[in-house]
């Protein structure tokens, strides 16, 4: 007692308004041990009343009735341990019962309790209750009830990791199992690929020979028919039949007119002509038929007059058709690419000349000859992707009426065709253990956790639902949404890593899913906590579009609780 | 001496950002009457003062005005009021139609006092009035005035000839009644000529007007009002908000007028003409000799061109005899035009700028005291989702030890988007969210908009429509417009008795879940309607006694806010101060609160723009206003949020808001320097409360802008007429925020030649008149001192301040002052060392002075106004603080704060003794000296705040 009188310094400065706080200068707790008001028990050897008090940080030494007195002296704080005078200053409620607690300066004397002893509020703004018992005893079953649960979940835990490293182990086992069956089959999937390649090599030899005649032959009558047609046109363009072509006689087929103004001017005709005024036969067939065969349109007969009529005066698409066999069908294509064409221009035509083999072709052809130009460079481009298909079907087209192989050429065949199942047999079975190797492998690159804990998870899924949506959490795999009124499933994210945390196995990453309107891809975190069951217990959205998932799991039921809760008080 | 040029660079030079469609809103040539008036160019004017028939009262005169052209009258009245303000009324004289004009005491705060006027000459060419020390000349023609401050001109009114006047009359071309005056005054038929001139040939946009595929009907025709303000010897004017653009007002030469027309802007552009969402047609002029102010009282939309000209140097001479040097006197011409209402001006004469903000006080009112919560940090976000996510975010900031004032719930709060409702599921109890919130001494604000759901289930929709409290369009039906909830019906806020309902649904038991504890918002009342021309309300829409919403469409936002206003202040049984935010606002919006610069951007153009649009807003009377924290669009990077948080803890409304959109950016969620950063920036605002509330006080009394640009407070010193990055907070802190990324030093203008200034961190002391360099760098955060921004405090002011910073601004309010005594030159001496002996000496006689106010009362009642609040004057001279009571009243209050410490900054010596005497009680304090810095540390006086004392330095 004497000491509390000595420690009851009253300020020879201070005012009667705020007296009344330093009565209360030194909080007497348990009636033990005397320590300044917000001192722990473990500090109050610090603050000795015979001395004067060295702040903690050493920055001065103050009289110790400066202690407490309500004005900050230490630029720590540690002078005023009891009241709200400095800044940086804590406030050290025992809460006796419950757990002790530091809480900031700023909060004594607020008029807020928030020490459950009340110790915070001395000012007499509020009277604060002692609710340390009760908090005390709430704590503890609630420590119970955590105890219990982490020692059951810990339990389902091991049983998690030993299904896990067993999982494992089998896989490890059956990988190399496999490998070694793999290894085995290595070597005859050599010698039979090997065969294999040996039959195939007369085989196709054998196959070109036969494809080169067969091309030759066509080639043949497709000059025939060119000849044919050529001097059909002669005929036909000699128009007063002496055998001679003028350029005058040009001038009455408009499909000569260059500049289309609506007639075929000496000029126009005379380019046609080589530059002279007239050609005879040879000359025709050898120099001008060449330029104008895609121009010149055949006059018109019985049959064909319907697209001709509907489409002015270029025929001579439905002749290549034709002299193809199988124009007819394409006619309608033919007619839309004319309806874009510009007037022809028989320089253009030169560069398709010759290697149009079928309507695909022509199309193609037509596109390059008559868009605009900006336009064709684009169209160049897509044309050139389209020439792979195009030389496939050419090569497909080669074959077509092509007469039987002959009876070696038959027997080769054969002979690589019994080659080639031997070896798809085995590659058959070569592939598949391939296959399962590398499932494996991806299997053993998951991360599953410490001990293979989550490998229990990895294909189920679980649901949440809440008042609008369903949740789905597939770890491993993906995270949806589906409005619980129906619509089809958003994508949340699909499985990225763990969580780059302390414990990096408290958090899955979702990442990648739909992407949202005005803002990021979808993501989800999904936050662990240790739990009897599998289960999604929560789902939210913090961010727009990225999702917060809550699921307990025996996964993470990692430890055993500590045998004591050493922060807990135990006096009273 | 210092070149403003650079800074003139950075306002032209600043980035425009291209985000609001344009094509939504109406050019000048888009619209009809800004169109015809602005056509009219400088000209003799062609209206004649009938002087000799000129009737005198003994504090106005009527006179009327004559067209020469058609015999068109009108009506002029000049009425002298009460401290150096002239209103000039021009109005039809026999009117075919009225024209509206706003009801006394909802923009005036009511009918304003008449002085005395005299007639001190007439003859049939001018007479000249005497109104107290000014002088107006009336001309008789061509008609114009001008207004002379003690002999100095200052204002001419119609001097270019601009005056025009659209007459209502009726429509149809071919009939001769249309070319007669609508007054029914004979004419002569010799004019008829030159009339069809004057009043304008028929053009296409005067009966009907087409914007995109908004038709506005036009049933009265053209009706438009316009006339010239010209201001000799000016080059400077502020004002006419709200425009995203220079404190100084640009010349409008190359570019449309400035626009006047509450609009909801999607995503607006800077440094432009265009109209937001608020309109206060209020103009100062400054220059080094005078300061003056014109009001012009129209609720319709308005337009205003501005000119840089040379003045008439003949009206100096001619009138006063008068010519300052050889120099070019410069002018500044505006021309304003409304579409519809009456030409109604307030002039007001200074001279000086704090008599400019007394007199449009005195007409529109000031912003009463806000609660001290409003003037602490709000938390906003779009939206808070439920019960659970306001709790964590209020627990967020006791985590982080970071205070907070007031939590705000945005649209989704609602069921539906219906006002006055919750949504069931996220709120089902928002009494008890609010009561959590409120244990803490914090508030919330949810937010009620004006459009009103329709919906016959919903009781506010069905208990407006029963009482036919909607707007209407022309043919009576109900005006639907599309908002926020789909389909919404308008209440006509221009009725009183509108209000008064609308008032009445505040109550805790009207509104459900609600409690006192819960303040309010009103969004979206320019009014913003979805699918309108302009994204708002037709014009031919009917409101009260038939107006049409032309006529009162500037001041809708106003009533809506007041009538909110009114109920929350009805709520609390008039004795709690209310807090309602408005977005849309007009003159005198400030008696109900506080305005933010609406949805702005996360962007650095966007928050150095913040600077001067809430200098223009402060310059008008709108204190208490804020843009919002980090960009309200898109998200901001940590610097420009951190650099935000800074300014706008020394902007007056300090509110974080973000689109719905937007990641979460709480402050702990910065990185953590710069978490710390701005935790210190927000704790910096609740130190300086005491402050800001004693400077609200003074804006409350005297009208002074709260944040003020520096030539307010330097007057006569024109480097300071441009400057807009730097500012005041009252008259004694300087504040130069950061507004650009990457910085690590700033350059600030220190005003006053005679004048020192303290940085607040360092407490070094600089001269003013000059540019210094400040340290601004952010990646040093530990180092606290460097990390600030520049604010420096005024030599010569007293500063009160709380250095314990609590959970929220009330849970403060007995806690004790520290007092900053920032000396003035007189005691701040130049820091050469080898002086300070001598000039020790010196200071012996030189004493530093200082003075400084503190205001504090209850911090949230009305019961202020009965004299229940504590006024202390603080001097330091002659080495002694003093505090005195300067309250007016007889009462007083009691108050639990004492003086725990004083600081005397730019002290010079080592004193070898402090004394405190209070009454008859004399004792010792204990003190610390630092030498280098020459800051006195006055320990712990421990006197209660409302007792007179003196603490002597020996």
């Amino acid at each position: 007692m004497l000491a509390h009188a000595v420690f009851v310094l009253l300020g020879r400065k201070m005012n009667w308004l705020y007296l009344s706080s330093f009565c209360l200068y030194f909080a007497v707790i348990g009636g033990e041990v005397k320590r300044p008001r917000g001192v722990a028990i473990s500090k109050a050897s610090l603050y000795d009343p015979s001395h004067d008090f060295p702040c903690f940080d050493g920055s001065s030494v103050i009289p110790f009735d400066h202690v407490n007195d309500d004005y900050c002296d230490c630029a720590d704080g540690s002078d005023e341990p009891g009241t709200s005078a400095c800044p940086n200053g804590s406030f050290h409620c025992t809460n006796a019962g419950y757990i002790p607690k530091y809480i900031p300066s700023s909060r004594v004397n607020d008029g807020i309790c928030d020490c459950c002893d009340g110790t915070d509020e001395y000012s007499g703004k509020v009277t604060c209750a002692n609710y340390c018992l009760e908090l005390g005893r709430q704590h503890r079953e609630e420590q119970e009830k955590k105890r219990a649960l982490l020692i059951e979940g810990h339990q389902l835990y091991k049983e998690y990791c030993i299904n896990g490293q067993e999982a494992r182990q089998k896989k490890m086992e059956r990988l190399e199992e496999i490998q070694k069956e793999k290894e085995d089959l290595e070597d005859r999937r050599n010698a039979l690929e090997a065969a294999k390649v040996e039959a195939e090599i007369p085989e196709s030899e054998a196959k070109q020979r036969h494809l080169d005649t067969w091309k030759a032959e066509k080639s043949r009558r497709k000059e025939e028919a060119d000849m044919v047609k050529m001097a059909a046109a002669f005929e036909d363009l000699d128009s007063d039949k002496n055998e001679i072509i003028t350029y005058q006689e040009l001038q009455t087929h408009l499909e000569f007119d260059i500049d289309s103004n609506g007639e075929v001017s000496d000029e126009e005709a005379k380019e046609y002509l080589e530059e002279g005024s007239e050609v005879d036969f040879s000359t025709f067939s050898a120099k001008v038929w060449p330029h104008i065969k895609d121009i010149y349109k055949q006059p018109v007969t019985k049959t064909e007059s319907q697209p001709d009529e509907s489409n002015g005066q270029k025929s001579h698409e439905e002749e290549h058709g034709d002299e193809d066999g199988d124009g007819t069908g394409d006619e309608n294509g033919e007619e839309i690419d004319d309806d874009e064409e510009e007037t022809p221009n028989p320089e253009e035509y030169d560069v398709d000349e010759g290697d149009q083999e079928d309507d695909n072709d022509d199309e193609e052809g037509d596109d390059e000859s008559h868009t605009p130009w900006k336009e064709r460079f684009i169209d160049a481009k897509q044309a050139r992707g389209d020439n792979e298909d195009r030389n496939h079907n050419e090569d497909d087209d080669d074959t077509k009426d092509m007469p039987e192989y002959n009876e070696e050429t038959k027997a080769l065949i054969e002979v690589a065709d019994k080659a080639r199942a031997a070896f798809n047999e085995v590659n058959d079975v070569y592939k598949e253990l391939e296959k399962e190797i590398n499932a494996i492998n991806a299997f053993l690159s998951l991360d599953l956790g410490e001990n293979n804990e989550f490998y229990s998870l990895k294909d189920s899924c679980y649901e949440y639902v809440d008042r609008e949506y369903t949740y789905k959490l597939c770890p491993y795999n993906k995270c949806t949404q589906r409005d619980k009124r129906g619509g089809v499933e958003t994508s949340l994210g699909n499985w990225g890593k763990w969580s780059e945390e302390k414990n990096k196995y408290d958090a899955m990453i979702f990442e990648k899913g739909q992407s949202c309107w005005n803002g990021p891809d979808r993501s989800v975190k999904v936050l662990l906590q240790c739990g009897l069951s599998n289960e999604l217990i929560g789902a939210s959205e913090p961010n727009k579009c990225e999702y917060e998932f809550k699921f307990q799991t025996p996964a993470v039921c990692r430890t055993l609780p500590l045998e004591i809760q050493p922060e807990l008080h135990d006096e009273l | 001496m210092i070149t403003r040029a650079p800074i003139a660079v950075i306002i032209f030079c600043a980035v425009i950002i291209q985000a609001v469609d344009k094509s939504n809103f109406k050019t000048c040539s888009q619209s009809g009457f800004c169109k015809r008036q602005r056509d009219h160019k400088p000209a003799e004017s062609q209206y004649r003062a009938l002087l000799d028939a000129v009737e005198i009262g003994p504090s106005a005169i009527k006179v009327h005005l004559v067209n020469k052209q058609n015999s068109a009258k009108l009506l002029l009245e000049v009425f002298a009021l009460q401290d150096n303000t002239v209103r000039v009324k021009i109005n039809d004289l026999e009117p075919n139609k009225l024209r509206y004009e706003i009801p006394v005491g909802d923009v005036l705060v009511q009918e304003p006092q008449q002085a005395s006027l005299q007639v001190h000459s007439k003859d049939s060419s001018h007479m000249k009035l005497k109104v107290q020390d000014n002088t107006v000349i009336l001309y008789a023609s061509p008609f114009h005035m001008d207004f002379l401050s003690s002999d100095t001109p200052v204002m001419s009114l119609n001097s270019q000839g601009l005056l025009k006047y659209e007459q209502y009359r009726s429509k149809s071309k071919n009939e001769a009644a249309e070319d007669k005056p609508v007054d029914g005054v004979d004419e002569n038929p010799g004019e008829e000529q030159e009339k069809e001139e004057e009043n304008t040939a028929e053009e296409p946009d005067m009966w009907e007007e087409t914007f995109k595929t908004h038709q506005d009907s036009k049933p009265y025709g053209p009706s438009s009002v316009g006339m010239d303000i010209s201001f000799p010897g000016f080059e400077f004017v502020y004002g006419i908000p709200e425009h995203a653009d220079d404190l100084a007002l640009k010349s409008t030469k190359d570019t449309d007028p400035y626009r006047l027309y509450n609009l909801d802007v999607f995503e607006y552009e800077l440094n432009n003409p265009m109209a937001l969402y608020g309109s206060v047609p209020y103009m100062i002029a400054h220059n080094e000799e005078k300061s003056v102010g014109v009001f012009w009282q129209n609720a319709a939309e308005t337009w205003i061109d501005i000119r840089s000209n040379t003045a008439d140097r003949g009206m100096f001479s001619k009138l006063v005899d008068f010519v300052k040097g050889d120099d070019k006197i410069p002018q500044v011409d505006t021309h304003w035009f409304s579409e519809s209402g009456i030409i109604d001006m307030f002039i007001m004469l200074g001279p000086q700028p704090k008599d400019v903000f007394r007199q449009y006080g005195l007409l529109t009112g000031t912003t009463p005291l806000p609660p001290l919560f409003a003037l602490a940090y709000h938390q906003c976000r779009w939206n808070y989702n439920d019960e659970h996510d306001v709790a964590s975010v209020d627990a967020g900031f006791d985590e982080h030890d970071i205070p907070v004032d007031v939590i705000w719930l945005d649209i989704e709060h609602t069921d539906g988007r219906r006002y006055f409702t919750w949504d069931a599921h996220k709120f089902p109890h928002s009494d008890e969210m609010i009561r959590n919130v409120s244990a803490k001494g914090r508030k919330m604000v949810t937010i009620v908009d004006p459009h009103i759901k329709k919906d016959s289930n919903y009781f506010i929709c069905q208990q407006f429509q029963d009482r036919d409290l909607f707007i209407k369009n022309k043919d009576d039906s109900i005006y639907d417009g599309w908002c926020w909830p789909g389909s919404s019906y308008y209440p006509d806020f221009t009725d009183p008795k509108v209000r008064e309902f609308w008032a009445s649904k505040f109550h805790t038991d009207e509104y459900k879940g609600s409690t006192n504890d819960l303040h309010i918002w009103n969004d979206m009342n320019e009014p913003s309607v979805f699918n309108g021309p302009e994204v708002t309300m037709h014009k031919d829409a009917k409101h009260m006694n038939g107006w049409e919403h032309r006529d009162v469409h500037n001041v809708y936002g106003l009533y809506v806010h007041r009538a909110t206003y009114e109920g929350i202040k009805l709520r609390g049984g008039n004795n709690h101060r209310p807090f309602v935010l408005s977005r849309a606002f007009y003159a005198g919006s400030q008696r109900y609160g506080a305005v933010w610069t609406g949805d702005n951007k996360a962007d650095w153009t966007h928050l150095k723009i913040s600077m001067p649009m809430l200098l223009t807003l402060n310059l008008v009377g709108l204190t208490q206003s804020g843009a919002d924290v980090g960009g309200f669009f898109t998200n901001p990077e940590p610097e420009l949020l951190t650099r935000w948080y800074q300014a706008a803890s020394y902007q007056p409304f300090f509110r974080a808001h973000a689109h719905l959109d937007t990641r979460r950016r709480e402050p702990w969620l910065q990185p953590p320097d710069h978490k710390q950063v701005t935790r210190e920036a927000i704790r910096t605002r609740y130190r300086l409360l005491p402050y800001w509330y004693t400077v609200f006080q003074e804006n409350e009394a005297t009208g002074m802008p709260v944040m003020r640009p520096l030539w307010v407070e330097f007057p006569k010193e024109k480097e300071t007429f441009r400057i807009e990055d730097t500012f005041m907070i009252g008259s004694s802190l300087l504040v130069r925020p950061v507004t650009d990324a990457g910085m690590t030093s700033v350059s600030v203008y220190l005003p006053g030649q005679d004048q020192v200034w303290y940085d607040r961190d360092t407490w070094q002391m600089k001269n003013g008149g000059q540019q210094v360099l400040v340290n601004v760098n952010l990646q040093k955060a530990k180092n606290m001192l460097s990390s600030q921004i520049p604010v420096f405090q005024r030599g010569g002011s007293i500063i009160p301040q709380k250095t314990r910073i609590r959970r929220s601004s009330i849970l403060m309010a007995d806690d004790p002052y520290t007092l900053i005594v920032a000396l003035d030159k007189k005691n701040a001496l130049s820091s050469f060392s080898w002086k300070t002996d001598f000039l020790s000496f010196i200071s012996k006689r030189q004493q530093g002075h200082a003075k400084g106010d503190l205001y504090e009362d209850d911090y949230y009642s009305f019961r202020y106004k009965n004299g229940q609040y504590i006024k202390r004057r603080f001097t330091f001279a002659n080495s002694k603080l003093s505090s005195s009571d300067i309250h007016s009243g007889g009462i007083s209050m009691k108050s639990n704060a004492w003086i725990e410490r004083v600081i005397v900054v730019g002290y010079a010596q080592h004193p070898s003794s402090v004394g405190l005497s209070t009454g008859s009680k004399q004792s010792d304090l204990s003190f610390d000296y630092d030498s280098e810095r020459r800051v006195l540390t006055i320990r712990k006086p421990g006197i209660n705040i409302n007792e007179d004392f003196t603490i002597t330095v020996q």
